[in-house]
């Protein structure tokens, strides 16, 4: 019995209050120094669920999962771009240090189909991580899929809005994503596993842009067409 | 050199037995006349022998499933046995509707003696429920004659088979009955008596052809046979007595079909990535249903899972008579390329398209897809979606040199409402297509707007302004 207890003080899944110890697997870190260290040094965690919930696409989404994203693809594990609501862009995904060859993009009709698509690839160990847009999801759901990531030891990172995502959810992290003035990304931690919610970060998307370079903002021009009339 | 017959007691029953579950009786009949071919020992016990009419038959058991002969299906059935026997005997002839005969006295010396051949057969046999007398001969016509009288003389001793092929009664030689007449008349009763008589007078008061015929079967007169050449494809069918209206019912059958799918693969040392299965329905087109997988493979287990999937997703479109399983493309076996003592590799590989072929078979092929860039200015079409069907090859990584892309590209773009805030970057002049039609003449800015959102917007020459993707 008393075994059994110390295995589970070791492990970060059982909530102590203040005194929390982290996971056994070893983080997989988000490759941005602020959100590490609000998360502790776990980083995405391996084996369960990550919600991120935002209102709009382009707000630097994306380029908070391409650290993961580049690492996975390098150890060749699969990545899944499950409904993407968008084209994910090849070339900019190549210039990014991605391996392509490694991302499959999936399409499904109906929501059993995709609830079926997601936990085989989670189950399946070939998959480093699975990347969906599911939309409305009920809680149940939402817990068969974390049981699906925990079985596969692989990393899930659901999208949702704001407005859909239930308020209470299995997820073991859940971040919530807001635009900042300087084209930062703003992230606040509504959930983690093994630490309090309510910290938050920013982190500077600017490169995104390609504004690393010291260079003075666009000036319109107009085209070699004529009326060169600008709205911008 | 002598030969091995093997007859088949009652083909098509045991052919159709085998696909069922159930326990009702079953008999085949004959095409014209009504009457019972064969019998299921289930139909014997309950009285029904061969040759009672079909009236009969059914006021002996109401609930009996019948099966009409047909030729051209029992010809099918006989090549399937073929298929299998193949594996051990090279010179195979088919002796339609229900024999293989094949030449025994060469392969002896492979097996290390005729009980072993006999052994395997025997299990083979077992394994597929099929009735069997299994008869060695010393010329072709004699191991047919000595089967079809069902004689289990399974030996190598020639003099032991001459015996017996004499010992046989006149009436089981094969004779037309005219002959068989004039031979009884004459006082003969088994064919050892007949080849004591002095050929000349056989052919004199006989005819010719009879002569020919007992110089063949003592193999005075050569008798050619032609080899049964394997085709180069997979074939198998099961026959439901009973149409099977669910889509699990199916799967019984299918068990079998594909371990014997399986063991074939194994024998030719190749794979498959596609199966071909036809439903025949009553009086309807049968439906064809072509099951891909990913990778090369060749276990049942991979198949029937794959299959399970798929009839779960299409329900049966009417009742299934018959099932055909075809596999025509064959994949010559990938040795494994990595040398991992503990395999991981490999089984990393094979995960890998087990778990793509589980999706495809849901979800379809289309729905499937790997991104890649491709050569061209223009944005839309500078990416492309392939199928997942070819093994997915390592692309030559171009970072650095590539222009600056959002992630997100709008499959439409979709026209710009709101003033951005901020202009970020551009102008990046894009200016081709002329050479196919789809000309495209376009300034690309990165533009932030109001909601926070990073876009790439363009102008037009009509000076419209259009987002077209999304720095994600």
């Amino acid at each position: 019995m008393n075994d059994l207890l110390n295995t589970l003080l070791s492990d970060a899944r059982l909530w102590r209050g203040h005194r929390q110890s982290t996971t056994a697997t070893a983080p997989e870190q988000t490759g941005f120094a602020a959100l590490d260290k609000e998360l502790d040094g776990l980083g995405w965690p391996r084996g369960a669920l990550s919600e991120c919930l935002l209102d709009a696409p382009g707000i630097g989404e994306l380029q908070l999962v391409l650290p993961l994203l580049r690492r996975l693809t390098a150890q060749q594990r699969t990545v899944f771009w499950v409904n993407p609501p968008l084209i994910p862009y090849a070339p900019a995904l190549a210039r990014e240090g991605v391996d392509l060859g490694q991302l499959v993009s999936v399409r499904t009709d109906t929501q059993s189909d995709l609830l079926w698509t997601l936990e085989n690839c989670l189950r399946s160990p070939v998959t480093g991580l699975v990347m969906a847009w599911p939309g409305p999801l009920a809680a149940r759901d939402v817990r068969r899929l974390q049981l699906a990531a925990e079985a596969g030891q692989s990393h899930c990172i659901l999208f949702q809005s704001r407005r859909e995502a239930c308020q209470s959810s299995a997820a073991a992290l859940r971040l919530e994503l807001d635009p900042d003035i300087r084209m930062g990304l703003q992230v606040r931690v509504r959930k983690r596993r093994g630490g309090w919610p309510g910290q938050g970060c920013t982190l500077s998307m600017q490169a995104r842009a390609g504004l690393g370079r010291t260079e003075p903002g666009a000036t319109i021009i107009p085209g070699p067409w004529t009326g060169g009339a600008t709205r911008g | 050199m002598f030969w091995l017959y093997l007859h088949f007691q009652h083909l098509l029953l045991d052919h159709v037995a085998r696909s069922r579950e159930d326990a009702l009786p079953l008999a085949v009949l004959s095409q014209g006349s009504k009457r019972v071919l064969q019998a299921c020992p289930r139909a014997r016990q309950l009285g029904i022998q061969p040759e009672t009419a079909l009236k009969t038959a059914l006021n002996l058991a109401p609930e009996l499933v019948m099966v009409h002969a047909d030729d051209e299906r029992q010809a099918d059935i006989l090549e399937q046995q073929a298929h299998w026997l193949y594996r051990y005997m090279d010179r195979i002839t088919l002796f339609p509707p229900d024999g293989l005969l094949a030449e025994a006295g060469s392969v002896q010396r492979l097996y290390g003696g005729l009980d072993t051949l006999r052994q395997q057969l025997r299990q083979a046999l077992d394994e597929r429920q099929l009735n069997t007398t299994l008869t060695t001969g010393l010329t072709p016509m004699a191991a047919r004659l000595l089967a079809r009288a069902g004689a289990h003389s399974f030996t190598d001793n020639a003099a032991h088979m001459r015996r017996a092929l004499e010992d046989l009664p006149l009436e089981q030689a094969g004779f037309d009955d005219r002959t068989l007449q004039r031979l009884l008349r004459l006082g003969l009763n088994n064919l050892g008596q007949v080849f004591a008589l002095p050929a000349t007078e056989l052919a004199r008061r006989l005819t010719p052809e009879t002569l020919a015929y007992v110089q063949r079967l003592q193999g005075q007169r050569p008798d050619p046979q032609t080899s049964w050449q394997p085709p180069h494809h997979f074939q198998q069918r099961a026959d439901f007595a009973l149409p099977v209206e669910k889509a699990p019912g199916l799967l019984f059958a299918l068990q079998r079909m594909l371990a014997e799918l399986e063991s074939d693969l194994q024998w030719r040392q190749q794979d498959t990535d596609s199966l071909l299965l036809i439903l025949h329905h009553y009086r309807r087109e049968p439906s064809r249903l072509r099951i891909r997988t990913t990778g090369p493979e060749h276990r049942a287990d991979a198949f029937l899972n794959l299959l399970r999937i798929r009839l779960e997703q299409h329900p049966l479109a009417a009742p299934v008579e018959t099932l055909e399983l075809k596999v025509t493309r064959f994949l010559d076996r990938r040795v494994a390329s990595s040398t991992d003592l503990l395999g991981e590799t490999t089984d990393q590989d094979e995960a890998w398209h087990t778990l793509i072929s589980r999706l495809q078979a849901r979800l379809g092929e289309q729905a499937l897809k790997h991104l890649t860039p491709s050569a061209d200015h223009r944005p839309e079409k500078a990416w492309n979606a392939r199928s997942l069907t070819a093994l997915s090859g390592n692309h030559p990584m171009a970072t650095g040199q590539q222009p600056l892309r959002p992630l997100w590209l709008l499959p439409h773009p979709t026209s710009l409402d709101v003033m951005p805030e901020e202009w970020l970057g551009g102008p990046e002049r894009i200016s081709g297509g002329w050479w196919d039609g789809a000309r495209v003449l376009r300034d690309y800015y990165v533009a932030r707007l109001p909601s926070g959102q990073l876009a790439w917007v363009y102008r037009d020459p009509h000076q419209g302004w259009f987002i077209h993707g999304w720095f994600g």
